[in-house]
């Protein structure tokens, strides 16, 4: 056993075989499992569009892949002016393409904040769905809480008058404080509260707990006064563009 | 051959060859990193992914599969080829088996865990650094052989998920009222249980300036059981 | 005022050390005197803002989904972002190597000043947890990802020689028996860290 270990020849060739043998293997789990992994950020989002629709927060996420289309009727791009933008109106027949821009689905809001600094420019999807004959907008909303990205869907009825229903969901809030945006009891309170005021846009305020609330208002989480400002920042910013198409809708 | 292993690290404790599978020597491996010499409170290894994972049971629990997996793993990996590291890369080389060991678990949480995954979303890449890891790899798989740098990784990540569950368990009861997501006190917002009496959880628990309050109290009442692990100062 | 924003954001509000616990190990480790604790905090800095930016652009155009489109269409549907953890950490443990040749080169002063602590500070958490969360935050350009690293560093650093003077006048103290040591240095943090729950929210 003659070999020098502290050699250069010795050293490097130990370091080449080393990354081949570990590259290898990471190149083959990593492409094996991404099918999966693929299927479960897909199937997330299907189930947050369809757990804020009236009557359907038990889908699972194993669920929501399946019946989605049942559902999801049609899936649209918007441009800020609320207009359907060129081509991307597709019926639930059109396959759901995450890697095509022009589908609704593969546009990731909080990528087109990031990205996209004129907000006339950016792409705001939107998910027209039906529940039982009745016809709901489903539209995506994002901002920050405290300490990273909260985002959520909100379901508009028809009318585009009020909410039918929410769901939130945030990176990293303080759980049991902000985190609490994600449970039922906080989201169930903005169903029915009202987004239009004779026809202009009124953003719902999120208030501190324990005042009397009217028909704009819903209580905040005490000890989460970042997120639930965040909440509602988001809501009043994203919502305007999807009320300005709904009403255009509902007129012509 | 060997030499260069051997001038590393003074501290290194040796296992005499050919003793039976659970010797006494090699039960202590397991059971020392338990109390005397545990990897958070006496070591004071690996407190950075630890306190932050700790405001869930669920969390807590699964980080410290996590680190069981990759510390046994990288362990035996390392101490297989410990005669084989070229001396001037070893950390290097150490870094790299870990690394690859943590993109595997990172890989196969988001496949088939992917709730737990979104909740330890950086952390689970924090376990390369995890001082554990590297501690134990630097101090005892790089000297010792297989089988006992097994034993020696089963110990010290029992021992670091044992501190963490402990803490884990005051945050989540004291800040949520909940363990492993079920409601002990009652629920807070119907006001049903404990609360119906005017209990309020204490949103402190679940900030991070409580980890390190609770692991002091850890660390105290160790010490007061066992005197001998008092510092000088 | 971005700048200015992410800047107090990280050094401050996101503390390195009490919101994250991020390099706590070398952090008690060193934070019996002063003197270390300022040394081994100037490396932090130093190297957090080497290799947050040489992250940012391995990060940007190698690992992303599509990074490598400058490469040729081909290659615009390559997603290596499976080997984030290996790339980052190889970056960090390499640039530790060089600044340490480099440093001793250069100026031996400072290489005797900080010497010792830099083959440590590959294996503090604080900057693959820089890196990381750099990576999670998606900045815009390669200056403000350069500001993250910096103010990251700076609080890295406010916190240890903070602890460490505190543990330098109570080195008399009677503490009682059993919290001597670690124990003491982990209660104090704590407190240090409800300090800086006071900067919570704050923005510019």
């Amino acid at each position: 056993m003659a070999i020098n270990k502290d050699s250069n020849t010795y050293t490097i060739s130990f370091a080449i075989v080393l990354v081949i043998i570990v590259g290898g293997l990471l190149a083959a789990i990593a492409n094996g499992l991404k099918p999966i992994q693929d299927e479960n950020l897909v199937n997330e989002k299907k189930q947050n569009i369809l757990n804020c629709l009236p009557g359907n927060k038990s889908i699972t996420r194993d669920e929501a892949g399946s019946v989605f289309n049942n559902f999801v009727k049609q899936r649209v791009i918007l441009n800020y002016n609320g207009e359907i933008k060129e081509n991307t109106l597709l019926d639930n027949s059109i396959e759901l393409n995450n890697k095509d821009s022009k589908d609704a689905f593969s546009i990731d809001l909080l990528k087109e904040y990031k990205t996209i600094k004129d907000e006339k420019s950016r792409n705001y999807p939107l998910f027209i769905c039906d529940v039982e004959g009745k016809t709901y907008y489903v539209a995506p909303v994002m901002g920050k809480g405290l300490w990273a990205a909260v985002w959520g869907f909100i379901a508009i009825d028809e009318s585009g008058n009020s909410i039918s229903g929410t769901v939130f969901d945030h990176k990293s809030e303080t759980p049991g404080l902000g985190a609490e945006i994600s449970q039922d009891f906080f989201e169930d309170q903005f169903i029915g509260k009202l987004i239009s005021n004779e026809d202009t846009y009124k953003s719902v305020e999120v208030n501190k707990p324990g005042n009397p609330l009217n028909d704009y208002q819903v209580d905040g989480i005490s000890g989460g006064t970042f997120t639930s400002v965040g909440v509602e920042e988001m809501m009043s910013r994203t919502l305007v563009v999807y009320h300005k198409y709904i009403k255009n809708l509902n007129r012509s | 051959m060997a030499e260069s292993t051997e001038v590393l690290e003074e501290k290194k404790i040796k296992v005499k060859e050919r003793e039976p599978l659970f010797s006494k020597k090699n039960k202590k491996l397991i059971s020392d990193p338990l109390d005397e010499n545990n990897p958070i409170t006496i070591q004071v290894l690996g407190i950075c992914s630890a306190l932050a994972v700790t405001v869930q049971m669920k969390a807590a629990v699964v980080m410290s599969v996590a680190v069981l997996f990759v510390l046994i793993l990288a362990n035996v990996s390392i101490s297989l080829i410990r005669n084989l590291i070229p001396n001037r890369i070893r950390i290097i080389v150490q870094l790299v088996v870990v690394a690859a060991l943590v993109i595997v678990v990172d890989q196969v949480l988001k496949a088939y865990l992917f709730d737990v995954s979104k909740e330890l979303s950086v952390f689970v890449g924090l376990i390369i650094t995890n001082c554990i890891i590297m501690g134990r790899l630097e101090a005892f798989a790089l000297g010792n052989k297989p089988w006992p740098s097994a034993l020696d990784a089963i110990g010290n990540s029992l021992g670091y998920g044992m501190v963490l569950v402990i803490v884990s368990f005051f945050k989540e009861l004291f800040g949520s009222g909940k363990l492993f997501g079920f409601e002990i006190f009652g629920n807070a917002t119907e006001q049903t249980g404990l609360y119906a009496m005017g209990y309020m959880d204490n949103g402190l628990m679940l900030l991070p300036p409580s980890s390190l309050i609770l692991v002091a109290v850890y660390i105290w009442v160790q010490k007061i059981r066992n005197p001998s692990l008092i510092e000088s100062h | 005022m971005d700048l200015v924003n992410i800047f107090i954001r990280s050094a401050f509000v996101d503390n390195m050390i009490f919101a994250f616990f991020f390099g706590m190990c070398s952090y008690l480790a060193v934070s019996k005197t002063v003197k270390t604790a300022f040394g081994l905090g100037m490396a932090v800095i130093f190297v957090l803002v080497v290799t947050i930016p040489i992250n940012f652009l391995i990060e940007n155009y190698v690992l992303q989904e599509g990074a490598l489109s400058w490469l040729g269409e081909e290659f615009s549907s390559v997603n290596l972002s499976y080997l984030t953890f290996i790339m980052f950490i190889a970056v960090i443990a390499s640039t530790v190597q060089l600044v340490e040749m480099i440093v001793e080169k250069i100026s031996p002063a400072l290489y005797g000043a900080l010497g010792i602590f830099l083959p440590l500070i590959a294996v503090n958490c604080a900057i693959l947890g820089g890196a990381l969360f750099m990576q999670e935050k998606q900045f815009a350009t390669i200056t403000q990802a350069t500001v993250y690293g910096l103010g990251s560093g700076v609080g890295w650093f406010i916190a240890v020689v903070l602890i460490a003077a505190i543990r330098e006048r109570i080195r008399y103290a009677n503490i009682p028996g059993s919290l001597r040591g670690v124990g003491m240095a982990f209660l104090i943090t704590g407190l240090m860290g409800l300090a800086f729950l006071g900067f919570m929210g704050f923005e510019i």
